[in-house]
């Protein structure tokens, strides 16, 4: 472009963008001069009792919050999760293959709940320890408040079972003594832990023999014949009568 | 549970003063002569050791077990010399060896020296070819010497340029070790810990105890005291005595307990290692030992807790934490065996 050429268009651009401004500016000055005048011509309009009690009755109009009703923790809990999962399978991602996933956390929680309510115990699955396994005790037996001792020494002794028998006899007496308080029954307790807790006197020594012949027949798998069952029988009775006076 | 501090001096799982059994509640087995050896051997050690009566009675019962013992305890509780003395009660051969950092496999297993006139090697048994060998402060040679203790302790021989050379019967190692001292000691591996029946805790001497070392010794006795002890039992009767503790008898359920009660150790939580099924072989041999000594012929759950601290303390590791925190393995013995209940 020329430099003459180039030199004309700026002027008439000047000219193009200047005119309206010339004219806002003396567009503004009779305004102004007509607001210093008008304050004593202004006339307030007040809306009618009618028209505030339609504008209030209008919902856009009304900014008071809604009271929230009272929702326990539970129902509360329920609307969250409702809420969450909703937002969860309406996401685009849910219908591609999201929701597998989602059914698969759902089905691992409830087998892992019936597993739960069965007992069955599969820690070591995941690497760690199981829990103990409990060992074959008669543990029924060794509950010494669970048994009918009379009944199950006389079913023993008419089976010809006479180390069941004494066996059932010293648990007897333990349970005597215990309900005596001269000691306190635990299961992971010896004899001499028994023994050690009985006081020093007849019943100490009549303990401490229905003791050792529970421990020979029963520890010692000793084979008993009945006249031989019968001292065990007449050692546990005549600690049972010692055991009058303390009952008293 | 004050196990290595108790007296096995009793001739039943119930304390001495229980009534006497009469037949049929009575031994089927003659355990009179078991009974006056050990009592002699107790007596021959007393007349040079004050106290120390449980380990005098672990040591019994290690012998008759045919198991090896590990003795730790702080310097000047008579460790090396009790065993010193229990070796001389007994009618074998006896060596002593004292390990040091630089002590090579070959000075104890022996070695092969070239024989010029026969153009062979010829092996020359080490210091282990004995019955009863004393190992001072085992843990003051390196794991490479510890290591060759394994075959002749678990197997009874050792292998040598491809030939086999069998220990005599009895061979029972008594090895010792300072708790405390760290600095130039090696710890021994944990194989070759569970090598071991007992691990006893050799304690100090209660008051009276120790007055009585100080009477004896002012009094002069503390010169010659080796002498003073008499041999009790040939290799012969030791091996007749193994023979009768092998015929105890065990009942079923207490063999459910013992596995128990090894088997807790390998779930609780303050540990890290627990013990090994040698652990529940120990804990057995050891209780039918034990039994045959209280003069009955079957194992009691008495006698099996009893041994427990002993049988498992060494084989056990707790982890760091508890360590840290200052829990001692036999705590957790004892936690193990008040949870697991008694075979009644």
């Amino acid at each position: 472009m020329p430099p003459l050429r180039r030199s004309c268009c700026a002027l008439l651009l000047l000219a193009s963008l200047g005119e309206p401004l010339v004219a806002e500016s003396q567009s503004l000055a009779p305004r102004q001069l007509q607001l210093a005048a008008a304050p004593e011509q202004v006339s307030l309009r007040r809306p009618t009792a009618e028209r505030l009690k339609a504008l209030r009755s209008q919902r856009e109009l009304q900014y008071e919050m809604e009271p929230v009703p009272q929702t326990s923790a539970w129902d509360s809990f329920w609307y969250r999760f409702r809420r969450w999962l909703g937002r969860l399978l309406n996401r685009p991602a849910y219908q591609h293959g999201w929701r597998y996933l989602v059914y698969g956390a759902f089905l691992v929680a409830f087998v892992f709940i019936v597993l739960r309510l069965l007992k069955v115990d599969l820690t070591g699955a995941f690497g760690r320890n199981p829990q103990r396994m409990p060992l074959a005790y008669t543990t029924e037996g060794e509950d010494i408040h669970a048994v009918d001792f009379p009944a199950r020494i006389a079913e023993a002794e008419a089976a010809g079972d006479y180390r069941l028998a004494v066996r059932l006899g010293f648990l007897s007496v333990l349970k005597q003594l215990t309900d005596r308080g001269l000691l306190t029954w635990r299961p992971e307790k010896t004899n001499a832990d028994y023994l050690a807790e009985v006081p020093a006197g007849p019943l100490h020594a009549a303990f401490g023999q229905v003791a050792r012949q529970f421990e020979y027949a029963w520890y010692g798998e000793l084979p008993l014949t009945a006249a031989q069952y019968a001292l065990a029988r007449e050692a546990r009775l005549a600690l049972l009568q010692l055991l009058t006076p303390h009952a008293a | 549970m004050e196990n290595d501090f108790a007296d096995l001096g009793s001739t039943s799982s119930l304390p001495p003063d229980s009534p006497q059994p009469a037949a049929p509640f009575s031994p089927r087995a003659d355990f009179s002569r078991l009974q006056a050896s050990a009592d002699a051997i107790r007596r021959e050690l007393g007349k040079v050791i004050v106290g120390q009566q449980a380990l005098i009675d672990l040591l019994l019962t290690a012998i008759l077990a045919d198991g090896h013992v590990l003795l730790e305890g702080v310097p000047g509780v008579a460790k090396t010399l009790t065993a010193k003395l229990l070796a001389r009660t007994l009618d074998v051969p006896f060596s002593r060896i004292q390990f040091t950092p630089d002590m090579m496999p070959s000075d104890v297993l022996g070695t092969s020296i070239f024989r010029p006139n026969s153009a062979e090697f010829e092996f020359r048994p080490g210091p282990i070819f004995a019955s009863v060998v004393l190992i001072d402060e085992i843990n003051r040679a390196p794991a490479k010497t510890q290591s060759a203790l394994f075959e002749v302790m678990e197997e009874r021989h050792i292998t040598q340029d491809g030939t086999t050379y069998p220990m005599q019967e009895p061979f029972l190692v008594l090895a010792t070790q300072n708790p405390i001292e760290q600095e130039g000691t090696y710890r021994l591996p944990e194989a070759q810990l569970d090598r071991f029946l007992f691990k006893i805790n050799v304690g100090y001497p209660t008051t009276a105890e120790e007055v009585a070392i100080l009477q004896g010794h002012h009094a002069g006795f503390g010169g010659t005291p080796l002498e003073a002890v008499s041999t009790v039992l040939s290799a012969a009767d030791i091996r007749a005595l193994r023979q009768q503790v092998r015929q105890q008898h065990v009942e079923p359920k207490l063999l459910e307990y013992i596995a128990q009660l090894v088997g807790n150790t390998r779930a609780h939580k303050a540990l890290y290692l627990g013990a090994s099924p040698r652990a529940s072989l120990a804990l057995l041999n050891g209780a039918k030992a034990l039994s045959a000594l209280r003069g009955r012929d079957f194992v009691t759950p008495e006698d099996v807790q009893f041994l427990a601290p002993a049988v498992l303390r060494h084989r056990i590791l707790l982890t760091p934490e508890r360590e840290m925190e200052g829990t001692a393995p036999d705590d957790v013995v004892k936690q193990i065996i008040q949870q697991l209940e008694v075979p009644r």
